[in-house]
């Protein structure tokens, strides 16, 4: 009844589309691929295309919640996520009021830019 | 509870200046099959779904619809940014200027402000959900009509994205029904 995992786009391809399942793909248009402006924008791509792959495939295990493979996955993602965060709000400031950044003086989640600003 | 991530789900750089395009894309703001209206839908509905599934499906899809809200409304403050009166004025966005100057306000593509009736919601699961994929496939055609009037790479990019949400969403929640269908007897009937 529901999706079988062998068909997952790799992150990247599957972030640009919105839709990590390739048999659930359905194309209108190109595909069009995202152009980070500098490395702070290249870093936090890399980290929306891990956010989203979790997303998808959270919503996947909602209701397939024995699949142990994407279980794995979504793991190993999350893993993933979480370095490459850790490693973003060093170089650039706090995404969450749960940051390590947030130690630096002054109060640095007023200093990082506001997503609709960048 | 929420937290906040200071981040777009999907990046979102529009360079021009669009007026039109603009008040296009409130359809997807304030509009009944808008992103608020899909965000307020599921989650006031998942309250009353039947069991765990649902629950988590429906505050998952509807958390993710706050983060398409935040897309939209970039989208259209980039696309306003710097206009004059005159430049309003000929979008038609005349009256949005005089009502909220060049602020935010959920009302659709017409102008037609957001209204609660948009949240769908009947405490039964069966019809809520065919509403809920119903709704996903009218976002789904609104996005088409909306990629169909602009050339801009800056915008058909967020678009296309956001197209292909509603597909997933769709299928999300078709597949939930189908299990609650099987779970709780219940035919395809009136």
């Amino acid at each position: 009844m529901y999706n079988e995992n062998g068909n997952l786009f790799e992150p990247y391809q599957g972030f640009i589309r919105g839709n990590m399942f390739q048999d659930l793909y359905s194309s209108f248009g190109k595909v069009y691929e995202i152009k980070p402006m500098n490395e702070q924008a290249e870093l936090l791509t890399y980290i929306d295309m891990l956010d989203f792959a979790c997303i998808d495939l959270g919503l996947y295990l909602d209701i397939d919640p024995d699949n142990i493979q994407m279980i794995q996955l979504y793991n190993q993602l999350r893993e993933e996520k979480k370095k490459i965060k850790k490693q973003y709000e060093e170089s650039y400031g706090p995404l969450t009021l749960a940051s390590k950044a947030l130690e630096a003086r002054p109060w640095s989640w007023d200093e990082t830019p506001w997503p609709w600003e960048v | 509870m929420w937290k906040y991530v200071k981040k777009l789900e999907y990046p979102v750089n529009v360079r021009h200046k669009e007026l039109t395009m603009a008040k296009n894309l409130l359809a997807q703001y304030g509009g009944p099959d808008g992103e608020w209206a899909a965000a307020m839908r599921y989650l006031n509905q998942r309250f009353n779904m039947p069991d765990e599934r649902g629950k988590a499906l429906l505050t998952d899809i509807g958390t993710e619809e706050m983060a398409h809200v935040e897309m939209i409304a970039t989208m259209v403050k980039q696309l306003m940014m710097g206009a004059s009166i005159e430049e309003l004025e000929a979008a038609g966005l005349n009256a949005q200027y005089v009502e909220h100057d060049h602020a935010l306000f959920p009302v659709d593509a017409a102008g037609v402000p957001f209204t609660a009736t948009y949240i769908e919601t009947t405490g039964d699961w069966d019809a809520d959900l065919v509403s809920d994929m119903a709704a996903e496939k009218r976002a789904k055609v609104t996005y088409e009509n909306l990629m169909r009037m602009t050339n801009d790479p800056d915008l058909l990019g967020p678009l296309s994205f956001l197209r292909q949400r509603e597909v997933v969403h769709y299928q999300r929640f078709k597949e939930l029904r189908e299990y609650y269908k099987q779970k709780y007897n219940k035919e395809d009937q009136m």
